[in-house]
C-alpha cells in the first residue's frame, strides 16, 4: 500500500514490478479503480504501468494492480490531496484571554478558510465582520493562523481550517475549551493556604520549644 | 580542626533537614528539568521559534549557575533557612507570574530570570546545609537529600502532563508555582546551627586564641572578609583549582548524554512511548544510585575521592559502550547503567567538595564552584552537538562525553595525589594545621 499527496494537476504513473523469483508462468496483471478496469500504458520485462492524468478531484482515489497467478495478488495506490497538520490535543484557553490556532500543509493552498461550529451549522470566519474578535493571517505560503481575541465561555468549540487545493479539498478539525479564571486559582490558594499555615505552625512551634528550653 | 562545626549533630535533627533539603532538591530541579513539557505549548502560543522558546531554559540554568556564589555569601550572612524562603518565594512569583504570559520577553523574565534565581537561591543553601550537620554520615546524608531530585523529577512527568491538559499551560504554570512555594516549608525546617557562620564572624573579632596555631590566627581575621564577597581566596589552593577543573570537564560531559539520548533513540527506530520510558529508568536507577552510594561512602571502606574516580570511570564506560546498543533492550541496559553511575557520581561529589576544602570554607566554595562548572555546562551541549553535527551520527556525541568523563578522571587523580602527598608531609610535623586533614587522616588509620 503507498500513500501519495498530490496537490496540483499533473501526470502519476504508477507500476506494479514482479519479483523476479516469484512467478514462472505467464501472470496475469489488471489495474483497477473500483471495479472499473483501466488498461496499462506501458508493460516492460516484469512491470505494468498506467499513465493518469490527474485535473480534478475526480481521478483521485485509490487504485490497485491485481496479480493472478496462485493466488490473488494486490498492491494499492492511493491518491490523496495533502493532509493538514494541526493541533492534535484541544487548546486551552481562559476568559479574556487570546487562542492560537495554526494550520500547516505540505503544499501550498490556493486559498485558507476557517470555520466554526456554532449549534450545528458551520459557520465561514469573516474576519472584515468581526475585526475585534478575530484575526487570521497567512504566515507563509503554507501556514495559516488564526487569532481569536477577548475570549468567553461561548467561544468554546470546534474549529477547523479548511485548505482549498485545484485537486479537492483538505481540512483539520481542533478543539477550544475556554475556562474561567477561577479553574486554576482554586487549587492554587488551596497550595498556597497550605504553605502558609505549615510555616507558620513550623515558626509558632520553634519560638514555643526555644521559650521553654529557657 | 573542625571547632567552627563543633559538634556536628550528624543525625537528630540533622534528618530533619535532610528530609526537607530532599524536598527543596525535587521542587527546584526536578521542575527544570520537566519543563520541557512546556516548551512545545508556549512556543505554539507565541509563535515562536525553537531556538528562542528554549533561551528561556537557558537564561533559567544560567542564573541558576551565576546566582549559586551569591546564595552562598548571603547564607553566611543571613543562615541558610532566609536565603531559601527567599529563593522558595522568588521561584513562586516567577511561575506564578509566567500565568499572565504576555509575550515571550514577560516569559524570560518570569519563568526564566525569576524562576532561575529562585532555583538557585533554595538549592544552594539547601546542599549546603546537609553538609554542615553531618560530618561522619555526611555521604548518606548528601546522597539521600540529592535523590530528591529523581523521586520527584519522575512524578512530575506525568503530573505536568496532566495539569497542562486539564488546565492549559497558563493555569499548570500558576499552580506549579503554588507547587514551589512549598520550598519555603523545607527552608523553615533549615535550622541554623550554632556553630554557624555567623556566629563565628562575631567570635573571632573579640576572641583572642590563647596557645593556637598561626594559622588559626590568620583564619580568623580572613573570616569576617571571606564572608562578605566572593572567596577568591580559594583560586590558589591547588586542590580547589583541580577539583573546578574537574567539575567544568564533568559538567561539558554531562548535560550531553540526556540530550542526545531521546533523538539517539529515534534514530534507532524505537518509538516515542518506549523513548518515553527510557528517560523513567534513567530517573529510576539514577535514585538508587544515589542511595547506594551514599550507603556505600557510609561504611567509610573507601576514601571519598577514590570513590569518585572508580564512578566517574564507570560512568565513561557506560557512555563508550551505549553507542553499540542498537534495540531497545541493549540501549536500556546501557542507559541503566549509566543512569546508576550517573546517581553514584552526583550523590558523592559534593561531598568530596567539602573533603577537598573543609567546612568553614564550605559555603563560598559550594558556589564558587557551582560558577566555574557553569561554564562546562554551557560549553558542552553546543560542543557536542557540533561534534555530532561533523559526525552525522548522535553516536559521536556519547564518545566525547565519556572521553570528557576520561580526562576529568584524571585531574581527579592528580588531586588525590597531591592530598596523600601533603598528608604524608603534615604526618612528619606534630600538629594538623588544615582542617581538611582531620577527616581523611580517619581513613588512613583505617587503611
Amino acid at each position: 500500500e503507498r500513500n501519495i499527496s498530490l496537490a496540483n494537476a499533473t501526470t502519476v504513473e504508477l507500476s506494479c514490478k514482479l519479483d523476479p523469483n516469484f512467478h514462472l508462468r505467464n501472470p496475469q496483471v489488471t489495474w483497477k479503480r473500483g471495479n472499473e478496469t483501466i488498461s496499462h500504458t506501458t508493460k516492460a520485462e516484469n512491470s505494468w504501468s498506467i499513465k493518469l492524468v490527474i485535473v480534478d478531484s475526480s481521478k483521485m482515489g485509490s487504485y490497485s494492480c491485481i496479480v493472478k497467478g496462485d493466488e490473488e495478488i494486490r498492491a494499492t495506490f492511493y491518491l490523496h490531496v495533502p493532509k493538514i497538520e494541526a493541533r492534535e490535543k484541544p487548546i486551552i484557553t481562559y476568559e479574556k484571554d487570546t487562542a492560537v490556532m495554526v494550520c500547516k500543509s505540505d503544499s501550498t493552498p490556493m486559498t485558507w478558510t476557517w470555520y466554526m461550529m456554532r449549534g450545528n451549522n458551520p459557520v465561514i470566519i469573516n474576519e472584515s465582520l468581526w475585526t475585534d474578535k478575530y484575526l487570521i493571517s497567512r504566515l507563509s505560503a503554507n501556514v495559516t493562523r488564526l487569532r481569536i481575541l477577548k475570549l468567553t465561555k461561548e467561544d468554546a468549540g470546534v474549529y477547523w481550517c479548511e485548505a482549498v487545493f485545484q485537486l479537492g479539498e483538505s481540512e483539520r478539525k481542533m478543539e477550544l475549551k475556554v475556562l474561567s479564571i477561577m479553574a486554576p486559582l482554586k487549587p492554587f490558594i488551596a497550595i498556597v493556604a497550605e504553605v502558609i499555615i505549615l510555616v507558620t505552625t513550623i515558626i509558632l512551634y520553634e519560638v514555643y520549644s526555644k521559650r521553654k528550653g529557657k | 580542626m573542625q571547632a567552627e562545626d563543633s559538634n556536628p549533630p550528624d543525625g537528630g535533627y540533622g534528618w530533619v533537614v535532610v528530609v526537607s533539603a530532599f524536598m527543596v532538591m525535587g521542587l527546584t530541579v526536578a521542575v527544570l528539568k520537566t519543563f520541557g513539557l512546556f516548551f512545545v505549548e508556549i512556543q505554539q502560543h507565541f509563535d515562536g521559534l525553537a531556538s528562542t522558546t528554549s533561551w528561556i531554559t537557558s537564561v533559567t540554568i544560567a542564573i541558576f549557575h551565576l546566582g549559586a556564589p551569591v546564595a552562598s555569601s548571603l547564607c553566611a550572612r543571613y543562615t541558610h533557612r532566609a536565603v531559601v524562603i527567599t529563593g522558595g518565594l522568588l521561584a513562586f512569583s516567577g511561575m506564578a507570574l509566567g500565568f499572565f504570559g504576555f509575550n515571550m520577553v514577560w516569559m524570560y523574565v518570569t519563568t526564566g530570570f525569576l524562576q532561575g534565581l529562585g532555583i538557585s537561591f533554595s538549592w544552594t543553601p539547601a546542599i549546603s546545609i546537609v553538609s554542615h550537620y553531618f560530618s561522619k554520615k555526611r555521604a548518606l546524608a548528601n546522597a539521600i537529600a540529592s535523590a530528591g531530585e529523581c523521586a520527584f523529577a519522575f512524578t512530575f512527568g506525568p503530573f505536568f502532563q496532566w495539569l497542562i491538559s486539564q488546565y492549559g499551560w497558563k493555569g499548570a504554570l500558576l499552580i506549579i508555582g503554588g507547587i514551589q512555594l512549598n520550598i519555603c516549608i523545607g527552608g523553615a525546617l533549615m535550622r541554623p546551627l550554632a556553630s554557624s557562620c555567623l556566629l563565628e564572624a562575631h567570635h573571632s573579632e573579640t576572641r583572642t586564641p590563647p596557645g593556637k596555631s598561626a594559622s588559626r590566627i590568620d583564619k580568623e581575621d580572613k573570616s569576617p572578609i571571606t564572608h562578605k564577597t566572593f572567596n577568591w581566596m580559594l583560586l590558589k589552593r591547588p586542590e580547589f583549582v583541580l577539583y573546578a577543573i574537574f567539575g567544568i570537564l564533568a559538567a561539558m560531559s554531562f548535560f550531553v548524554p540526556p540530550l542526545f539520548l531521546v533523538p539517539f533513540s529515534y534514530s534507532l527506530g524505537i518509538d516515542e512511548s518506549w523513548t518515553a520510558s527510557l528517560l523513567s529508568i534513567l530517573a529510576m536507577v539514577d535514585f538508587a544510585g544515589r542511595l547506594l552510594c551514599g550507603w556505600y561512602a557510609n561504611l567509610h571502606v573507601t576514601k571519598t575521592i577514590h570513590l569518585l574516580v572508580m564512578t566517574i570511570t564507570l560512568i565513561s564506560t557506560s557512555l563508550m559502550l551505549l553507542p553499540l546498543a542498537n534495540n531497545y533492550v541493549s540501549l536500556a541496559i546501557f542507559t541503566g547503567f549509566y543512569g546508576f553511575f550517573f546517581g553514584t557520581t552526583v550523590a558523592i561529589h559534593i561531598t568530596v567538595l567539602a573533603d577537598v576544602v573543609g567546612m568553614p570554607e564550605f559555603d563560598s566554595a559550594l558556589g564558587l564552584f557551582m560558577l566555574i562548572r557553569s561554564s562546562g555546562g554551557f560549553v558542552g551541549p553546543p560542543l557536542a552537538g557540533l561534534i555530532v553535527d561533523m559526525a552525522g551520527d548522535y553516536r559521536a556525541g556519547f564518545y566525547m562525553a565519556g572521553a570528557t568523563l576520561i580526562l576529568s578522571a584524571g585531574f581527579l587523580v592528580t588531586l588525590d595525589q597531591l592530598q596523600q602527598r601533603k598528608e604524608r608531609e603534615s604526618q612528619t610535623s606534630t600538629k594538623p594545621e588544615k582542617s581538611t586533614l582531620s577527616y581523611p587522616s580517619l581513613h588512613l588509620l583505617k587503611h
